[in-house]
C-alpha cells in the first residue's frame, strides 16, 4: 500500500472500479458503431459511390448517440447506412443509459455515500484549527458531555455506532461546531480518522455504553497521542484498575461515585452538598439540606448499587432488609425478600412503618418509580434514595421529589465535566475530601456570596513569565502580592471579584482556600472558582502592569511610554 | 485461473501488438500504415486504461499512467491524421504521416513499459 490514507481518498477508488463496466460497454458501442458506419456503402451528390472516412464516422456517431441528431451529413445517406444509423442509435443510446444508470446508483449506494461523507468529515477535522475534545458514544453522557463542551465555545468530534443518534446530532442545535462519525470507536484507524492524532485533540473522553470498548479507546488513546488527556467510565471495579494501570487521566465507575456520594451523604452532609454541586454538570442545582436519617434501611434491588449501598449502610451501623428478585443469589444477606419493593406486602415484610429510609435501586426505571411511590404511600417520612438508569423519564423522578436521585450519566459527565475544566480540580477535590463539614459549609456559604445556584466555573493560570507578565515583574521587583490583592475589582478597588482561589499548589504543599493574606509566589499555580467569566478580570490583571498597579495601590498608571515619561517628570 | 486478470492481460497486450502493427513500416508511407489500425489501437488502448482504474497497488498506479500516456499519443495522432485528412489542401502526405507515426511510435514505448509492469507483477518481483 503505497497510498497516503488509504480510507481517506476510498471513495475515488470505490467510484473508478465501479465504473470499470459502463465505462468498457460505452467505449466498445462507440467503437463498433463508428467502424460500422466506415464500413457502409453510400453515394455522395454527383452519384458516386462513397465511404465515410472514419473522422466523419465518428462525428455522426457523436450527434445519434447524445440524441441531438443533425441529419444525414454531408450526403444524405444511403438504404444500408439507414440501417446501420438504426443499429448504432440504439447502441449507443442503450450503452449511455446503462452508464449513467451505474452512476445514479453508485452515488445512491450507501456504501458509496458513507465513505464519501466520512472522507469529507475527515477533511473537516484535518482542517480543525483550535483544541477540540473526541467523544466516543453519544448516549445520555455524550450529549451532556457535547452539550457542556460546546457551550463553553470547544469544538467536539462525537463517534457513535447508532446511525440514528448521529443524524440527530446533525440537526441539534449547538453553541460550537460538532463533527459527527457513525463509526466504531472500538478500531484505532477510526479514531485515527476522527482526530485523535490531531495536534489539536486536547481530549479523549470514552463514554460508551460497554466498558471493554472504553477500555480499549483509553488503550489507543494513551498510546497513538501521548499528550492527549483520557478521561473513562468504567462499570467494573476491575476496568477502573485496569484503566487507572496505564495512566488514564480520569476514570469514572458510576458504583464508585454513588457510594462516594452516599457516604458524604451520611457523613458530612454538607460537603456532600458542595462536591454534588461542583460535580454535576453546568445546570446542577445545589440541593437543600437532607441529613440522611440514622435507624432501619430497605435496599430494593442487589444489584452493583444496591450491594454498594447495602454494604455501607451496615457499615455505618444500621439495619439493612434486602428485597430482591432473587434472594438466594450470590452475596444475597441471610433474610432477604423475595420481590421487586413495587408491591406493598413486600414493603411491609421489610419494615416500612418502621424504617426510616429507602433505597430504590433496580435496574428498571418504572420499578423504581413504582418502589417511590408505594413506599411513600406506607410511610410518609421515609427518605428516599432512588437511582434513574435512563435520562427518558427524567420528568417523572423530579415530580415524585426523592431526597436524592443518582443518575449515571448526570454523576459520570459531570465528574468528567469538572476535571476537564482544570488539572487542579483533581487535587482540589481530594483536598476539600479530607475535610470535615464544617468547613464544606463554610465554602458553601463564601460561594453563595456571589453564585446563585449555578455551581462555580474552575478556571486555572500559572504565576510565571509567560502566563502572568505583570505579576511576575511586580514580585521579582520585591513587591508583595497577596490573594487578597489578586481578588479585587480592577475596575473598582473597594470590591471584591465574584469568586474565590480555590487551591494553590506550591513545590511541596497545596493551600485549599488561601486565606487573603497568604503571599502569591513565582510558579505557584492557582486554581480559581466563581462567577462565569470573572477569571477574566484576573487574567487582565496578570498581564498588565497598570490594572496590577491599580490593585495594588489604587493609583492610574498611565500607560505608553510618554505618558509614564511625563509621570516621572511631573511627579 | 482469474477471468479478470485474463480479460485485463488481454487488453493490455492486444493494444500493444496493434499500436506496434500500426508502427511498423516506412516512417513517412502513408501506404504502411493502416487507418482502422490506428482507431483499433486508441480503442482498445482505451478500455484498457478503464480496466485499470481503482488499482491500488503502486504497480497499478504506474500501470494507470503509462496507460493515460498512451491515450494521449494515440489520440493526438488521430487528431492530426483527421485534420490533415479533411481540413487542409494536400491531404495525408508523408510529413503528416512521418509525425503521426511517430506519436504512435511514443504510444509504443508507453505501451511496452505496461507489458513490463504487467510481467514483473504477474512474477510476483513488484514487491
Amino acid at each position: 500500500m503505497a497510498t497516503r490514507s488509504p480510507l481517506n481518498d476510498s471513495f475515488i477508488f470505490l467510484f473508478l472500479r465501479r465504473m470499470r463496466v459502463p465505462l468498457v460497454v460505452l467505449i466498445s458501442a462507440y467503437a463498433i458503431a463508428t467502424v460500422g458506419f466506415t464500413l457502409m456503402p453510400g453515394t455522395d451528390d454527383q452519384g458516386n459511390p462513397w465511404h465515410m472516412s472514419l473522422f466523419e464516422a465518428f462525428y455522426v456517431v457523436s450527434y445519434t448517440g447524445s440524441t441531438i441528431g443533425f441529419g444525414e451529413v454531408p450526403y444524405d445517406f444511403s438504404a444500408a447506412q439507414r440501417l446501420w444509423t438504426i443499429v448504432s442509435i440504439y447502441l449507443t443510446v442503450i450503452a449511455w443509459l446503462f452508464s449513467i444508470g451505474s452512476i445514479i446508483s453508485l452515488l445512491q449506494d450507501p456504501a458509496y455515500t458513507r465513505a464519501l461523507r466520512r472522507a469529507r468529515l475527515s477533511r473537516r477535522v484535518r482542517g480543525m484549527n483550535q483544541p477540540f475534545y473526541l467523544v466516543c458514544g453519544y448516549g445520555d453522557t455524550g450529549r451532556m458531555l457535547t452539550r457542556a463542551l460546546t457551550s463553553r465555545g470547544h469544538q467536539v468530534v462525537v463517534i457513535d455506532t447508532h446511525q440514528e443518534k448521529i443524524e440527530m446530532l446533525e440537526i441539534e442545535n449547538l453553541h460550537a461546531p460538532v463533527i459527527p462519525f457513525f463509526m466504531n470507536a472500538n478500531w484505532p484507524d477510526n479514531l485515527e480518522q476522527a482526530g485523535l492524532r490531531n495536534r489539536w485533540c486536547s481530549g479523549v473522553i470514552a463514554v460508551t455504553g460497554n466498558g471493554q470498548v472504553n477500555l480499549k479507546i483509553a488503550i489507543s488513546a494513551t498510546l497513538l497521542n501521548r499528550k492527549v488527556a483520557v478521561y473513562a467510565r468504567a462499570n467494573t471495579h476491575s476496568e477502573a484498575d485496569n484503566m487507572r494501570s496505564f495512566a488514564t487521566d480520569h476514570v469514572v465507575n458510576p458504583v464508585e461515585e454513588y457510594v462516594r456520594r452516599l457516604e458524604l451523604a451520611i457523613d458530612k452532609p454538607d460537603l456532600f452538598r458542595l462536591y454534588h454541586w461542583l460535580n454535576s454538570g453546568p445546570d446542577a442545582h445545589l440541593m437543600k439540606q437532607l441529613p440522611m436519617p440514622r435507624g432501619n434501611w430497605i435496599v430494593c434491588g442487589f444489584n452493583r448499587v444496591g450491594r454498594a449501598a447495602w454494604q455501607l449502610l451496615r457499615e455505618r451501623g444500621m439495619e439493612v432488609s434486602v428485597i430482591d428478585p432473587d434472594p438466594n443469589g450470590e452475596g444475597r444477606p441471610e433474610g432477604t425478600i423475595r420481590g421487586c419493593g413495587t408491591q406493598a406486602d413486600e414493603l411491609t415484610a421489610a419494615g416500612v412503618y418502621s424504617a426510616v429510609g429507602i433505597v430504590a435501586a433496580s435496574d428498571d426505571d418504572a420499578d423504581n418509580l413504582s418502589i417511590l411511590i408505594t413506599a411513600r404511600a406506607l410511610n410518609p417520612d421515609l427518605f428516599h434514595v432512588v437511582l434513574e438508569n435512563g435520562l427518558s423519564s427524567h420528568s417523572l423522578f423530579r415530580a415524585a421529589e426523592p431526597e436524592i436521585i443518582g443518575q449515571p450519566s448526570v454523576v459520570i459527565a459531570g465528574t468528567i465535566l469538572s476535571r476537564i475544566s482544570s488539572r487542579l480540580v483533581e487535587p482540589f477535590i481530594l483536598n476539600l475530601l479530607a475535610r470535615d463539614n464544617a468547613f464544606a459549609r463554610d465554602v458553601l456559604a463564601c460561594f453563595l456570596r456571589h453564585q446563585d445556584h449555578r455551581p462555580p466555573e474552575f478556571s486555572s493560570g500559572r504565576i510565571s513569565a509567560k502566563r502572568a507578565p505583570a505579576l511576575t515583574r511586580a514580585i521579582e521587583s520585591g513587591r508583595t502580592v497577596t490573594v487578597g490583592a489578586l481578588l479585587t475589582n480592577p475596575r473598582q478597588r473597594g470590591l471584591r471579584l465574584p469568586l474565590e482561589v480555590a487551591l494553590i499548589r506550591r513545590k511541596q504543599e497545596d493551600i485549599l482556600f488561601p486565606a487573603d493574606d497568604t503571599v502569591l509566589a513565582l510558579g505557584d499555580r492557582l486554581l480559581l472558582a466563581g462567577r462565569d467569566g470573572a477569571a477574566k478580570a484576573v487574567r487582565s490583571v496578570l498581564e498588565s502592569d497598570a490594572l496590577l498597579e491599580y490593585v495594588l495601590t489604587g493609583k492610574d498608571r498611565q500607560q505608553g511610554p510618554l505618558w509614564q515619561w511625563l509621570e516621572r517628570r511631573l511627579g | 485461473m482469474n477471468m479478470s486478470k485474463v480479460v485485463f492481460g488481454f487488453f493490455v497486450l492486444l493494444a500493444v501488438t496493434l499500436n506496434f502493427g500500426f508502427f511498423i513500416g516506412d516512417i513517412d508511407n502513408p501506404d504502411h500504415h493502416n487507418v482502422y489500425e490506428l482507431f483499433a489501437a486508441l480503442v482498445v488502448g482505451l478500455i484498457a486504461t478503464v480496466l485499470k482504474f481503482g488499482e491500488r497497488s503502486q504497480i497499478g498506479a504506474v500501470l494507470l499512467a503509462s496507460s493515460l500516456v498512451v491515450d494521449l499519443q494515440l489520440i493526438a495522432a488521430a487528431i492530426i491524421w483527421a485534420v490533415a485528412a479533411n481540413m487542409t489542401d494536400g491531404g495525408v502526405t508523408p510529413a503528416v504521416m512521418a509525425s503521426i507515426v511517430s506519436l504512435s511510435g511514443g504510444a509504443l514505448l508507453a505501451n511496452l513499459l505496461s507489458l513490463v509492469l504487467l510481467t514483473l507483477e504477474t512474477a510476483g518481483l513488484g514487491r
